[in-house]
């Protein structure tokens, strides 16, 4: 059923929308935690998230959907900033920084932003295209 | 008969059903945007020819009478007795760039396919619409 293929493609554009929110909210917590030092002396700060996405078969609905997977933690190193005054300075005086770049988050953020604005689109196309089938029984 | 099983029905069907699946598949290509190793899909191209084109019985205007005229086209009229359509296959899009994580969706590339897919549907649904109009001209129901 054509109509049925249409409801599909909006569930599999709405697994889209959950995934990428879900990669938002990982976005949000980096930014947040972008200070977030230790305060046990020498201690790890906050450590970078990445989320990441699986494609997944529905069988239920009998399509791919995309379903947000456990997230990673960024390997990268984290810097070290000179503050001995601080709770989680280390014996030189450093304490490690968070490895968040902003600049990293902001890009990242845009293109959950623009896959999302796409499964919106797609929704909207799906819809009118069910409309437009409904129509012909008009008149 | 059926009004659904008139041959030029039918075949509006079958395409209205092809652009249907379409959009699912272009559906998944957009939620997996970001997924790694996924690669785009598209479904092969519904020949809208091979329906029509299909041999059926020739159907050619007779002279029965003295004054009439022959067909200008004798034994080269087509029925629109509709064939199976062929195509509709899931088959791997080819692909304008894969990048380093192994995905091969182009969101600009999707859109467009969605927009198009979108118009055929307003098309035919248009053509759906106007033939049954036909019908309702031809009961007098106006």
């Amino acid at each position: 059923m054509s109509a049925m293929d249409l409801i599909k493609s909006m569930m599999v554009a709405a697994s889209g929308l959950k995934a990428q929110s879900g990669r938002m909210r990982v976005i949000a917590e980096n930014i947040a935690n972008a200070d977030s030092t230790s305060r046990v002396a020498g201690g790890d700060p906050y450590r970078r998230k990445i989320a990441t996405f699986e494609d997944k078969l529905n069988r239920e609905i009998g399509a791919h959907t995309v379903k947000l997977g456990r997230p990673v933690f960024d390997k990268t190193n984290f810097q070290l900033k000179y503050m001995p005054g601080h709770p989680g300075a280390d014996e030189n005086g450093y304490v490690k920084q968070p490895n968040v770049n902003g600049m990293v988050e902001a890009m990242d953020m845009r293109e959950a932003q623009r896959s999302y604005e796409a499964n919106l689109n797609l929704i909207q196309a799906s819809r009118r295209m069910i409309s437009q089938t409904i129509d012909i029984l008009r008149k | 008969m059926a009004i659904g099983d008139l041959p030029i029905l039918d075949m509006m069907k079958q395409r209205l059903h092809w652009l249907g699946q379409r959009q699912r598949v272009l559906a998944e290509n957009v939620a997996n945007a970001n997924t790694p190793g996924y690669a785009a899909r598209d479904l092969k191209d519904l020949d809208f020819g091979a329906m029509v084109k299909r041999n059926g019985p020739v159907m050619t205007p007779v002279a029965t009478q003295a004054g009439h005229i022959g067909s200008p086209v004798a034994g080269r009229g087509r029925s629109f007795e509709p064939g199976q359509a062929t195509g509709g296959g899931v088959v791997k899009a080819p692909d304008f760039e894969t990048s380093p994580s192994g995905n091969s969706v182009v969101l600009e590339d999707q859109m467009i396919k969605i927009s198009q897919t979108q118009m055929d549907y307003q098309t035919v649904t248009g053509l759906y619409a106007k033939s049954l109009g036909l019908i309702r001209i031809a009961l007098g129901r106006e």
